[in-house]
């Protein structure tokens, strides 16, 4: 065809930014979620906890409040390392849930209904398409997490001072980093588990699996063999030791919620062997999203 | 640097299975038909060129982008699987929306754009209702606009005939048309071969992972030597005009139709035939009312090439 008979011009206007295109894959996610209502009044739950530790704070601060309810300050729970890991605890439990219940559909029903191939005939790579989904996950567990965990440790610093800020700035980072660990490994194995079981109701019950009856498993093998290597089967627990240890000696008795607890007695699973099952298990899970995330499936 | 769609020396393997093997190939602005059976390749050619799937061996240039590259390449292109998939829950405008979004394209272009897409495709009435409703032939529509909503240099289109009501066809062939014109890389590949025959610029004729033929349709047909051209002359005196072709060695073998009004010649030679026939009907004064070509098509090339015992009947 002669050039002078080609009539067709490239669209040569404004383009959005690159990096935020990811969020369009997530964008039916939020629709989803918003469209169901047990999941609305169960995130709108996961606000208590933060909303008891805030009053809590205010609590031990308010001489007249103290005074009114008849309370001693010094009987009230102290606001220190071990205060902060209870609730990093009991809130990346109910992240645990929220995952539950939102992670299993988000790549599952791509796959189940051939959409792979059309996102991916897009301008978007396989990564940005992981990043879109996994921010569906980062976004809600950071909302239960560090984010309310961050504000907490903002108003007792407000109220008590410099000299808190002092005595325990291990507190703001140890809850940023360990929210960011169980938040990073807990989506990418979420998301592992929806690319290959892609019914939602058994995703969700495979995850509830690993967990458990990891923890079984590793219970079990450490009484059967008379070792402690069997907690690294127990994902809880290795979080858990990688939390205590983030948060400081100060907080390694009996810290956290029910979920993560670390019992301070003899044979923990030493914080180098915790740190590498979690990189593994964040690993295998990127491995596995690699291997089934492809525009083309190939069935030999 | 444009230099078209090249494939030099690429092949595809899936495990132990041949997708595509050895394929040299260009393919320039214009309409180009993929032909073949099932399995022939087709698909994983069309692939190939969007970057779903990598070579096992070969490369591959999109306008002298590499398919490595999917973020510049894909930005020109628009590709229609044969796949009738989607996300779930959408309608055909969220569709076509979300999807305009992931190419960069800001909200109100993004709104303009689809409406303009689902305009061309006749999906405007069913915008708002659910993909999951429509009928086939209507989400065949909206895969052809989504590949079309963000107005792609090179458009990819996988069997996108199939389903569609011959008016609906008609329309679509007539849009291929007016895309390929406008100097816009058109590939399409289906098996309803005589639609695509009066529109194409090009063919491939795709067997067993293997290009078997490639180029304008009448330079393929002449490069099937081994099958003679075949044209039916109506005249009331095809007697005579045969005997006298066969005689002049024009025409290798002649049969003549019912009630003498016609005759099928066959040609190695179809420049020499036509020669010879027009020297005798001055020669003869003989009144010609139509000289047809039989297997100039490309179902009849097809069938030589690709289902070759019989040929076409």
């Amino acid at each position: 065809m002669p050039i002078y008979k080609r009539s067709y011009e490239r669209y040569q206007g404004p383009l959005t930014p690159e990096w935020l295109r990811f969020l369009v894959p997530a964008r039916y996610a939020w629709q989803e979620l918003r469209e169901r209502r047990f999941f609305g009044l169960f995130l709108l739950g996961t606000l208590l906890c933060p909303v008891i530790c805030a009053l809590l704070i205010y609590l031990r601060h308010n001489l007249g409040a103290l005074e009114a309810l008849r309370l001693d300050a010094r009987k009230l729970v102290p606001i220190d390392e071990g205060f902060f890991l209870f609730f990093l605890g009991f809130q990346s439990m109910l992240s645990f849930f929220v995952a539950a219940i939102a992670g299993p559909g988000l790549v599952a029903a791509d796959l189940t209904h051939g959409a792979l191939p059309l996102y991916l005939a897009r301008p978007l790579t396989r990564r940005s398409y992981v990043l879109g989904k996994v921010s569906v996950l980062v976004i809600l567990m950071s909302l239960i997490t560090w984010v309310p965990g961050l504000l907490l440790v903002g108003l007792q610093w407000s109220l008590e001072g410099d000299a808190w800020l002092e005595a325990h700035r291990r507190i703001a980072f140890a809850l940023l980093a360990g929210s960011w660990i169980w938040i990073l490994v807990l989506s990418l194995m979420v998301l592992a588990i929806s690319a290959w079981v892609r019914w939602k109701p058994l995703a969700g019950a495979a995850l509830f699996l690993i967990f458990f009856l990891g923890g079984a498993l590793g219970n079990a093998s450490n009484e059967l063999l008379g070792t402690h290597w069997g907690q690294l089967l127990n994902l809880s627990h290795l979080v858990g030791t990688v939390w205590v240890n983030l948060f400081g000696r100060a907080a390694q008795t009996g810290a956290g919620a029910v979920f993560f607890r670390v019992q301070a007695r003899g044979g923990q699973t030493p914080e180098w062997a915790a740190w590498a099952m979690l990189i593994g298990v964040g690993l295998l899970s990127l491995a596995l999203l690699h291997r089934k995330l492809r525009a083309v499936e190939t069935v030999r | 640097m444009n230099s078209g769609i090249l494939f030099e020396d690429v092949s595809k393997f899936y495990g132990e299975v041949l997708g595509v093997n050895r394929v040299t190939l260009a393919i320039g602005p214009g309409l180009t038909s993929l032909v073949g059976p099932n399995g022939s390749g087709k698909t994983t050619l069309m692939n190939l060129m969007t970057g779903l799937v990598r070579p096992s061996w070969g490369r591959v240039s999109v306008l002298g982008i590499s398919p490595e590259r999917p973020e510049q390449l894909l930005r020109r292109t628009g590709y229609a699987t044969q796949y009738d998939s989607f996300p779930r829950g959408l309608t055909g405008y969220g569709f076509l929306y979300s999807f305009l979004r992931l190419h960069g394209t800001a909200h109100a272009e993004a709104e303009r754009r689809s409406w303009e897409a689902l305009r061309r495709v006749g999906l405007e009435q069913a915008a708002h209702r659910k993909v999951a409703a429509y009928s086939k032939g209507m989400r065949q529509r909206l895969k052809l606009g989504q590949a079309l909503a963000h107005d792609p240099e090179i458009l990819v289109l996988d069997e996108p005939l199939n389903g569609l009501d011959p008016i609906a066809r008609a329309e679509t062939l007539a849009l291929f048309r007016e895309l390929a014109s406008q100097g816009r890389y058109v590939i399409v590949s289906s098996q309803i071969l005589h639609e695509l025959e009066g529109i194409s610029d090009a063919i491939v004729l795709l067997d067993g992972g293997y290009v078997v033929a490639e180029g304008r349709l009448d330079e393929v047909r002449r490069e099937v030597t081994e099958h003679p051209a075949r044209f039916l002359v109506r005249t009331r005196q095809a007697r005579l005009l045969a005997a006298r072709l066969l005689e002049a060695g024009a025409a290798i073998e002649v049969r003549l139709e019912r009630g003498g009004d016609g005759a099928v010649l066959a040609t190695h030679d179809a420049e020499q035939l036509l020669l010879a026939l027009n020297r005798l009907v001055v020669e003869l004064d003989v009144e010609i009312e139509s000289v047809a070509p039989l297997d100039a098509d490309v179902e009849s090339v097809y069938q030589y090439l690709i289902r070759t015992p019989g040929g076409p009947s």
